[in-house]
């Protein structure tokens, strides 16, 4: 297994547990925007239905397993998404030499 | 700190949208140029973590909840520009598919997130170092960073919403106000976490640190960061 292979596994472990703890122990999400927002009476205008509200899949709301599932697959299609852009831009710059920092 | 839509009027939105765009621009034609073997694993690897790290909500004051932002861990391992590019990612995931912040505000959430809370750390940090580069003051710099970042983040929240005069009815002040004294708790707590990751990563993998970083030209080279085991027998 290469260094960034190790990395990217030690990550992905890592994202895992805080998957873990955000649905298992941290789940409840009362942000100061949404506080703020209530006391001052105003109210979201959605342009647009997300698939999964609230991080949980309509039909299975406050089923853990399925939150976690969820959570690691969205987790991973980020992992995925940022890889195959950093690929894009770096295939963009063959042939260049490095600047560095 | 994710603004929904319907919270900000659209001509806000707008210059919202033009100032994450020209950021946008910079960042892609950066990273292009920086980006190597090592760094493309290591960003996809941090932008999910922090993606994670999101979704782990912490009881503050008032009953509300805070999550890490994890801006200032891109910024510094990655470089602002493609710190923004990690943030930009996961912000655009969670507004898509939870619809945790909005499309129409989409630009405003990057700026805020993505440019604040990215820029500001890794400016706070390379300033830092241009006086002072042993372990406690490049900590100690970490910590202020993210503070800020967090801090300034939630400031140019407030503002947009204050500004948004037909979809938020309160003055500049009262939003400032109400986004910035949570948001000095949170950032307390991104500087803590951030100073404990950068000091696991000194220890550890001080390789990750030193990696080309993407950043404007103008801020110069970030320091070598060295090994806080280097050194010692």
């Amino acid at each position: 297994m290469t260094r960034s292979m190790k990395l990217v596994a030690v990550g992905v472990v890592f994202a895992a547990g805080f998957v873990m703890v955000g649905v298992l122990v941290l789940s409840m999400s009362a942000e100061t925007l949404d506080e703020v927002a209530e006391k001052f009476g105003v109210g979201e205008s959605p342009i647009y239905e997300p698939p999964l509200p609230d991080y949980e899949l309509p039909g299975f709301e406050g089923n853990a397993a399925v939150n976690i599932l969820l959570g690691m697959t969205f987790t991973l299609l980020t992992l995925l998404v940022t890889f195959l852009i950093g690929k894009a831009l770096k295939s963009k710059n063959l042939g260049r030499s490095s600047p560095g920092g | 700190m994710h603004i929904p839509d319907g919270f900000l009027d659209l001509s806000i939105a707008a210059v919202m949208y033009v100032g994450a765009g020209i950021f946008w621009f910079f960042a892609f034609r950066r990273t292009k140029v920086v980006l190597s073997d090592r760094l493309v694993p290591l960003m996809a690897t941090l932008t999910a973590l922090f993606f994670a790290a999101q979704m782990m909500n912490y009881p503050i004051i008032g009953g509300t909840t805070a999550h890490l932002l994890g801006g200032p861990i891109l910024g510094i391992t990655l470089g602002p520009y493609a710190g923004m590019i990690s943030m930009t990612v996961i912000v655009l995931i969670q507004a898509l598919f939870f619809g945790d912040g909005g499309l129409t505000t989409f630009g405003a959430n990057v700026w805020n997130m993505g440019v604040v809370g990215v820029f500001i750390p890794y400016l706070v940090i390379l300033l830092v170092l241009k006086f002072r580069k042993d372990t406690g003051s490049l900590l100690a710099g970490a910590f202020a960073g993210a503070f800020l970042g967090d801090l300034l983040a939630a400031v140019f929240a407030g503002f947009e919403l204050g500004l948004s005069t037909l979809s938020f009815p309160y003055s500049v002040p009262i939003a400032v106000a109400a986004m910035a004294i949570h948001h000095s708790i949170i950032g307390v707590g991104e500087g803590i976490v951030t100073a404990l990751i950068l000091g696991v990563l000194m220890r550890v993998r001080p390789d990750l640190l030193n990696l080309p970083k993407a950043s404007p030209k103008w801020m110069g080279k970030f320091p070598v960061i060295r090994s806080q085991t280097e050194g010692q027998p």
